[in-house]
């Protein structure tokens, strides 16, 4: 590794950043403000976690199960925001004038970081609901929707990983996306309904997943929902840019194939 | 495209008359459904007739993957799909045609399920006019998606599993709104099920214009 | 009860630093054969990668 140049008077703000970046290790600017996301979304999930296990009190009503309450609407609130940044890049690639497949790579990343923040939804969903509802699964509406999610994200990347051109393979998979996240307002809103007709609202009703928060509890339950924001968007970045670093092995590979061809027709 | 929706779908039927495939597997297939979801709940008659009509769904969805794959398998050998591109029919239209054949054989199928329920579960048939809406808007919906699904998973070869991953999550409002229109028809109730044949339509229209615009693009990357 | 608790939080941060994990070796590994075929300097550089720097040892794929 070169020596970081020595700060001398008359040094500009850029010059300033680029030392900065390179005594951090970084390849380039873009590497180290990725790097300072990440710091930024480690910190606050380490705070978060603190403040929700040990800071905060435990609720009249739940006792220290309350705590999950600062940890599963996060994730929650991730695997549905995972979904709509899904869709919206999936609209984005088929829509003629802004298509291009950086938007494709984007529903790509999305979606496994999405699928990942689903399952986890699913499982902190289950582990609260046992000792609050006596049982490992209810059939309300949020639940059964992220469940339907989850698999809705299982088959959306599956054909992701069905062969062709990279053309071929993101027109393919915005369809399929748009197919498949279409339907969740109809899965939310039918399955509502149906739940709805069958249980009037009572005060433990799973569907309420309502309590009252104040104070420090409030205060964590939002940095909960910033933090791991942040590590969606941290995951994402990591998880495009291997997307990009795929892509760039495939050509690869088939320029290579092709300037193999070639000299083989040259020789023969 | 309707000149060509009509084309396609007359083709489709008539390979159908010809081979029989959906009138000797596909209506079996279900029939045998039925009878396992017999074995698997029953005798007792009274577990059996109130699932009548959640049975009868699944029995349905089942059986319009194999539709689905039988509508696209009729064109997967002799490059006849690569024909179909280049006939310079209209994308849109070879969708509607290809969706209406399967509406076509699974309306058909449901007849024969309908009197499956009768007999094997003891459901009282009633309300028949929302039991024929509800068939008609639920199977625009389910053909709708299995055709414009159909068209992606075709010719892959891991089509036989790819396809019902894809296509049952999403119709699983089609089941649910299904099955309580229908529950709501069997019970004597039929108005109750009004509200749910009104999702039953929202999502077969909103799925037929999606793959009207959509099959297109998709069966260029065949 | 509390077991819960700690079941919940231990799942959810080890299935992200699992995760993250992975996908920064996953992304490691591709830099590395991406920057190893002939002829790529301008290509590696695209993604931020420049072989005259690496301070680890490129081994090809």
């Amino acid at each position: 590794m070169r020596a970081p140049p020595a700060l001398g008077a008359g040094s500009d703000l850029a010059t300033l950043t680029r030392r900065l970046a390179h005594l951090a290790g970084a390849r380039r600017a873009g590497d180290m403000a990725l790097r300072l996301l990440g710091v930024a979304a480690l910190t606050g999930v380490v705070a978060t976690v603190w403040l929700g296990l040990f800071v905060t009190p435990p609720d009249e009503f739940m006792g220290n199960l309350v705590r999950l309450l600062y940890v599963h609407p996060p994730m929650a609130w991730v695997a549905f925001l995972a979904y709509g940044v899904s869709a919206l890049s999936s609209l984005a690639y088929l829509w003629p004038r802004t298509r291009s497949l950086s938007f494709d790579r984007l529903a790509g990343a999305s979606a496994e970081v999405g699928v990942v923040f689903t399952a986890l939804t699913l499982v902190s969903g289950s582990i609260w609901g046992r000792p609050t509802w006596g049982a490992w699964w209810v059939w309300d509406p949020l639940l059964t929707t992220t469940a339907l999610l989850f698999v809705l994200y299982l088959g959306y990347l599956a054909i992701r990983k069905v062969p062709g051109t990279p053309e071929a393979r993101a027109r393919r998979s915005a369809v399929a996306a748009l197919v498949a996240f279409l339907d969740v307002p109809i899965v939310y809103f039918s399955v509502e309904w149906w739940r709805s007709l069958h249980q009037p609202p009572t005060v433990l009703n799973p569907t309420t997943h309502k309590t009252y928060v104040h104070g420090s509890m409030a205060w964590t339950l939002l940095l909960g929902f910033v933090s791991f924001t942040l590590v969606y968007l941290w995951l994402m970045a990591h998880r495009y840019r291997l997307a990009k670093l795929n892509e760039l092995e495939e050509s690869e590979g088939l320029e290579v194939a092709l300037a193999e061809r070639r000299a083989e027709a040259v020789a023969g | 495209m309707w000149h060509d929706a009509t084309l396609v779908a007359a083709k489709d039927l008539r390979i159908e008359v010809r081979s029989r495939v959906a009138v000797n597997q596909v209506a079996p297939f279900a029939i045998a459904v039925l009878l396992l979801f017999g074995f698997a709940l029953g005798p007792d008659r009274r577990t059996l007739e109130p699932a009548s009509a959640g049975l009868f769904w699944v029995a349905v969805l089942l059986s319009t993957i194999l539709a689905i794959q039988r509508s696209y398998s009729v064109e997967a050998s002799d490059g006849a799909r690569d024909g179909l591109r280049l006939s310079g029919l209209d994308p849109a239209g070879i969708f509607l045609g290809k969706a209406a054949a399967v509406v076509a054989e699974l309306l058909a199928l449901e007849v024969l399920l309908t009197a499956g329920i009768a007999l094997l579960y003891g459901a009282h048939l009633s309300g028949w006019g929302v039991l024929v809406l509800t068939c008609v808007s639920a199977t625009v919906g389910l053909a709708a998606v299995g055709t414009l699904y159909g068209v992606v998973a075709s010719g892959l070869k891991t089509r036989e599993t790819l396809l019902p991953l894809l296509f049952l999550p999403v119709v699983a409002p089609v089941l649910l709104a299904a099955t309580k229109a229908f529950d709501a028809a069997l019970a004597g109730t039929p108005s109750r099920g009004l509200g749910w044949l009104e999702v039953l339509v929202v999502f077969a229209v909103l799925y037929v214009a999606l793959g009207i615009v959509a099959f297109g693009p998709l069966l260029e990357d065949g | 009860m509390n077991g819960y608790v700690e079941a919940g939080y231990a799942v959810i941060l080890g299935s992200l630093g699992t995760y993250s994990v992975s996908l920064i070796a996953r992304e490691r590994a591709a830099r590395r054969r991406v920057g190893a075929a002939p002829g790529n300097a301008v290509v590696a550089s695209a993604t931020g990668h420049r072989p005259a720097d690496e301070s680890e040892p490129t081994g090809s794929p």
